[in-house]
């Protein structure tokens, strides 16, 4: 799975040397690019466009040199009052631009909006399929792909789903397009923002479009207003205002192995340049907890056996989600009156049996001391891999909580 | 012109019933929605508190709810749909509470039900995603649910109404059950073919929908004639107020931030010709007592402006 970073807010174009620096320390190595500056109103397009083109071009050369990969280009919802006829010359020129400069910046993906937007059902895909398809053309030759992305409308203040939040009808598009193109050259980017502006059940959102979901937008908001957040940071009460657990179980439950695109503009204009560098640090290592949390499954892979430190309710999650797949040997606490007691279907036993184990072994830490169970496992001279499991994003949860606990 | 409901809930009082149907009567509502929930509210189920009012046994419940039915017919009131309490099963409560739920309340709401000659039944899907993982998972807990009392739907002519309803996260609502259209059209076509009656539909709910961003247009035309009933009414977008349409609007240009021409639209495209129900028992609270009467008869009027759209256009 790729972590990605989108630029804007953080890049400026014309002087792109500090942003690319800064991401590049943060440990980004991907980079989804907007045109957004390029189609700001019309007469910007009209007086700057070769200008602000020549800039990007630039930016593309800068960001290969210090090997910083563009994967996917984005396409600006262009929305200009204007006839018609106009605007649309506007977003196909915006569209075939973008895809030419994926092409030439060896980029993967082009997140093209709609031409029309307004209509839904089988009208809006007569009225967008041969935009699509001509856009297709254009795309096989820079060997691009082309993603839909979910949208919304907004209806006098409110956000209502718009074209492509239906994902099961997003899903019949995209294969009736690829079924027209002879090849898979149409794919999906699902916005999680937007999913939350919608009330969405995510991960029912995911499991509709499958494979077929190349790249996830993660952005947090208040699922109110719009707005490009870091995840984690939209709350209220102590709690997430996205669903990102229905997220996590959807992105799973697909295999998703695509590119994931963190895009937090909002939060970036919040704080202050002087925090830049931190800020994105701290971004890509939550951007990376996610993908841990979607690929969890991975660590208990990597093991040919492996035990549990914690005989408590992660332990009771462990083996309703895992215990089955990935059984563990045994499981060790601290709390001597559970030694030598079963604990759903496993010895419970103290931390010096962990001394006996296989070197190959792995030990998953199933409680959230994790840092000072490790430390107390260092300490004793434990030399096999710590894991850290957690289950705050199980594929499913008991109805009740251990009240010894 | 089509028919104009609304809830009993703060109209209909058990110690002088025919005063609140007289009310409704000359207020310009023809329908009632009969508020069974008000008698166990999930205020306090969710507490795990339970009262006493389904204890009583049919006879004595049908001796409750005469007065009522005496006082609808009287002032030509007819009870179209009642909303079964809810919900009907807590994920952490008990087995004997959850088991109290599904065997003795839904069984006795379908004969108070049918004791009201009400043919409609509304009630609300099991939320349970969060624990079982998925909203497919889910749904089979509500058709297990649903199978317990489809039989006595069958044989009483009622039809279970499944509503879209939403959940929470922290003070997000985001969708719950029964909120993707063609999911809900599917499997009550699926149900109804299984017990070869019309045993369930569903009761679109406008400020649900709002509050999770359904475009109400598409979503009732998908449903088609499986959509029986309805609960109208209006909120901000973010919590479940239950207000009187076109109240709430959110931009600087003032037009109603609800999309009531859609709903108009997907009422007109399916050909509805059933009850304009309001669920708007909040908005009787707010205002002063002294202007009840006005209040209903406005919300009337509000149903009957729908209407005549509706026919209008059709």
């Amino acid at each position: 799975m790729k972590v990605i970073c989108e630029l804007s807010g953080i890049i400026d174009y014309r002087r792109p040397v500090q942003g690319i620096t800064d991401i590049k320390n943060a440990g980004f190595e991907q980079v989804a690019v907007s045109l957004n500056y390029l189609y700001k109103n019309e007469t910007e397009f009209s007086a700057d466009h070769q200008s602000f083109s020549e800039d990007y071009k630039s930016f593309i050369g800068k960001s290969r040199r210090e090997n910083i990969h563009i994967s996917v280009f984005r396409v600006p919802r262009i929305i200009y009052d204007i006839h018609q006829a106009v605007l649309f010359k506007i977003r196909q020129k915006a569209a075939v631009e973008a895809i030419k400069l994926c092409g030439e910046a060896g980029g993967q993906y082009v997140i093209v909006p709609p031409a029309f937007e307004e209509a839904s059902g089988i009208k809006a895909w007569q009225m967008n399929r041969d935009y699509y398809l001509n856009l297709a053309k254009s795309a096989c030759e820079n060997n691009v792909m082309i993603l839909i992305e979910n949208q919304y409308k907004n209806y006098n203040g409110h956000m209502v789903r718009g074209i492509w939040s239906d994902a099961g009808e997003a899903a019949e598009w995209l294969d009736k397009l690829n079924e027209l193109m002879g090849e898979e050259r149409f794919g999906f980017c699902m916005n999680t923002g937007t999913c939350s502006l919608c009330g969405q059940d995510m991960h029912d959102f995911a499991a509709s479009l499958g494979s077929r979901i190349k790249v996830v937008v993660l952005r947090d908001c208040d699922g109110h207003n719009e707005a490009s957040m870091l995840p984690f940071t939209a709350v209220s009460r102590g709690q997430t205002q996205t669903d990102w657990l229905s997220l996590i179980r959807g992105l799973r439950e697909i295999c998703f192995d695509g590119g994931l695109i963190l895009d937090i503009r909002d939060t970036v204009a919040a704080f202050s340049p002087l925090l830049r560098p931190q800020l994105l640090s701290f971004a890509k290592a939550t951007v990376e907890y996610i993908r841990w949390q979607i690929e969890i499954e991975h660590s208990l892979k990597k093991y040919k056996s492996i035990v549990l430190f914690g005989a408590g309710n992660m332990c009771r999650n462990y083996m309703k989600c895992y215990g089955e797949k990935y059984p563990p040997l045994f499981t060790c606490d601290n709390n001597k009156e559970l030694w030598g007691t079963n604990f759903c279907g496993l010895e419970v036993k103290p931390p010096e049996a962990l001394r006996k184990i296989p070197s190959d072994c792995g030990i998953f830490i199933c409680n959230i001391y994790y840092r000072e169970i490790e430390k107390q496992l260092r300490d004793m001279g434990i030399e096999n891999n710590i894991e850290f499991f957690n289950d705050e994003y199980m594929p499913s949860f008991h109805f009740d909580r251990l009240k010894r606990m | 012109m089509l028919q104009i409901g609304i809830q009993t809930k703060n109209v209909i009082f058990d110690n002088n019933p025919e005063e609140g149907f007289e009310l409704l009567k000359k207020s310009g509502f023809s329908c009632a929605d009969f508020s069974l929930h008000s008698y166990l509210t999930n205020m306090s189920l969710y507490r795990f508190e339970l009262n006493d009012f389904f204890n009583k046994s049919d006879g004595e419940l049908e001796a409750f709810f005469k007065p009522h039915k005496k006082a609808a017919e009287v002032f030509g009131i007819k009870i179209n749909q009642l909303h079964m309490p809810y919900p009907v099963y807590i994920p952490n409560g008990s087995k004997e509470l959850n088991d109290y739920l599904f065997n003795v309340v839904a069984p006795k709401s379908m004969r108070i039900c049918a004791f009201f000659d009400c043919p409609n039944i509304v009630v609300h899907g099991l939320k349970l995603a969060r624990n079982l993982g998925s909203e497919e998972a889910e749904w089979e807990y509500t058709e297990e649910f649903l199978s317990t009392i489809a039989p006595m739907a069958k044989e009483m002519k009622i039809t279970i109404c499944i509503e879209n309803i939403y959940t929470s996260i922290g003070n997000h609502i985001i969708e719950g059950p029964c909120c993707n259209a063609r999911k809900a059209a599917e499997r009550i076509d699926r149900f109804n073919d299984k017990y070869g009656a019309e045993v369930l539909g569903f009761c679109f709910d406008t400020g649900h929908a709002k509050l999770v961003g359904i475009d109400f247009e598409p979503f009732i035309t998908t449903l088609g004639s499986r959509l029986k009933v309805l609960h109208i009414h209006d909120n901000d977008g973010i919590s479940d107020l239950h207000q009187i349409p076109f109240t709430f609007t959110k931009s600087r240009e003032n037009m109603a931030s609800t999309d009531w021409n859609g709903f108009i639209q997907g009422l007109i495209n399916i050909g509805y010709n059933k009850v304009l129900n309001f669920e708007t028992s909040p908005v009787l609270t707010s205002f002063p007592e002294e202007m009840k009467s006005e209040v209903l008869k406005f919300i009337a009027k509000i149903g009957n402006y729908f209407s005549g759209k509706i026919k209008n256009n059709s």
